[in-house]
């Protein structure tokens, strides 16, 4: 247990493998810290508010938006951010997916997108249109419209999608 | 976003969780923080201590007992939605978990959070009146069993006081001849609620007993007797529950904002709380 009256927190946080240690001010979000402490900027700040979704990260397992975590709380966390997914300069099959389906526009929420659809996957690896379009109801695209979204992560899933007819229709607006 | 300076503490039981919490006047627990971080981002609390109770395994088990199933303040949304002990206990209560926000959420965000925020459009206290369940809460000094129906006190505040914690919520489990709903009206599916209705409805012969509560249409969720009464030894038939539902009128006090009018949201009481009646009769196996 920290004093009660210690504004500055050590903290030991594993990110994508490697293990960081630093000390944190309570008030300082979990963006803030992976983002300007770390300089893994990779993981986007759109609203600042838990809406968006732009920050998503896996954290100890567990998909969250970390403009709603305080850098403290990650003490002792395993962390993934979008930096670890493709491994020596190759990107790995989600990215592959979303750039050869052109699951993403301007990329502003593609980080997210991106470990939400890891995320989903690893829970579910052959997802209903209607489960991939529940996962990704707190990543906002103004972009896409979620069809190309959608279709990268069936492909990500190993279906057949040239052939996918691009209705946007079940499963109702993310 | 920069949050003003705070101190922060992460206490290794409840006990010491306990302590802190009574140690100052601007003490809060922090569990999953998916709104408290915000209420820091705008400053509109006086909290200088954060007593962050998230990893505490004390609050963060579910038993499903023969009574009933009691679920940790800690327990996430995520947690809830995946616990097949719950969805075979209580249904309802798995349903309404897996449709809060989105999956980030939903994987930091807890039922006790959810409940001591007392946030008048959230989902979780119009159920918990609903279903009867009593909330414990604890301090230093002991413990107390706390109706549903008491807990929530006005916007944002709860019968937890200073140096108090919600440990966990009891819900009772309702026999084969009874159903529960949980109905919402938004505009969108991810805007905020303009009326929710939760109803338990106990099937004899017609309806033996019905418990209603609505939600948003005041700072806190309330019973309607009047509606439960016009149900109470009637059939359970469309016409009978459309009647009933004509008792919600002047006597609840909704409020006019962005989002709905009061008259909007009175008219829209009726329509929620028939459909809430309607589903708990359905899973009663009643109607027609």
């Amino acid at each position: 247990m920290s004093e009660v009256g210690d504004k500055i927190h050590p903290i030991s946080v594993t990110i994508n493998g490697e293990t960081y240690e630093r000390t944190v001010e309570a008030r300082q979000l979990l963006v803030h810290f992976i983002r300007d402490a770390l300089g893994l900027k990779g993981t986007h700040i759109g609203c600042d508010t838990g809406n968006c979704g732009a920050c998503s990260i896996i954290f100890n397992g567990k998909l969250v938006k970390c403009c709603m975590l305080l850098a403290v709380q990650a003490d002792g966390a395993e962390i993934e951010t979008v930096e670890g997914l493709a491994s020596d300069g190759a990107l790995d099959p989600v990215q592959e997916a979303f750039h050869e389906h052109h699951g993403l526009q301007c990329g502003y929420c593609t980080p997210g997108l991106l470990m939400g659809a890891t995320y989903l996957l690893r829970d579910n690896p052959k997802p209903s249109e209607g489960e991939i379009r529940r996962a990704v109801r707190g990543n906002i695209c103004r972009c896409t419209g979620y069809v190309n979204v959608v279709r990268s992560v069936r492909a990500a899933a190993g279906e057949d999608v040239a052939e996918f007819p691009a209705t946007g229709a079940e499963g109702g607006s993310p | 976003m920069l949050l003003e300076s705070i101190e922060y503490t992460r206490p290794a039981d409840i006990k010491e969780a306990l302590t802190a919490l009574g140690s100052s006047e601007g003490a809060a627990p922090l569990a999953g923080g998916q709104s408290l971080v915000n209420v820091l981002k705008h400053r509109v609390a006086s909290i200088e201590l954060l007593v962050d109770i998230s990893r505490l395994e004390e609050l963060r088990s579910i038993d499903v007992g023969e009574d009933g199933v009691e679920i940790g303040a800690c327990v996430t949304y995520d947690e809830i939605d995946r616990s097949e002990a719950v969805r075979g206990a209580l249904p309802i209560v798995s349903e309404v978990a897996a449709h809060i926000e989105d999956q980030q959420i939903r994987n930091r965000g807890t039922i006790g959070g959810n409940c001591c925020l007392s946030d008048p459009t959230n989902n979780f206290p119009p159920l918990l009146l609903a279903l009867g369940a009593v909330m414990n809460v604890e301090s230093e000094s002991g413990k107390r069993e706390v109706p549903a129906e008491d807990f929530f006190r006005g916007y944002f505040m709860t019968a937890v006081g200073p140096g108090e914690l919600l440990r966990s919520i009891s819900i009772p489990r309702y026999g084969p001849d009874s159903g529960a709903g949980f109905q919402s009206l938004s505009v969108a599916s991810d805007s905020k609620a303009i009326v929710r209705a939760s109803a338990r409805v106990t099937l004899n012969d017609g309806i033996s007993d019905a418990r209603i509560a609505l939600g948003v249409v005041g700072p806190v969720p309330v019973r309607h007797t009047g509606m439960e009464d016009a149900l109470r030894d009637g059939p359970a038939t469309a016409d009978a529950v459309r009647e009933a539902a004509e008792s919600i009128g002047e006597d609840i006090e909704p409020i006019s904002d962005t989002h709905g009018s009061a008259d909007y949201r009175r008219k829209m009481a009726r329509v929620i709380a028939r459909r809430a009646v309607t589903q708990a009769i359905a899973e009663a196996g009643g109607g027609e």
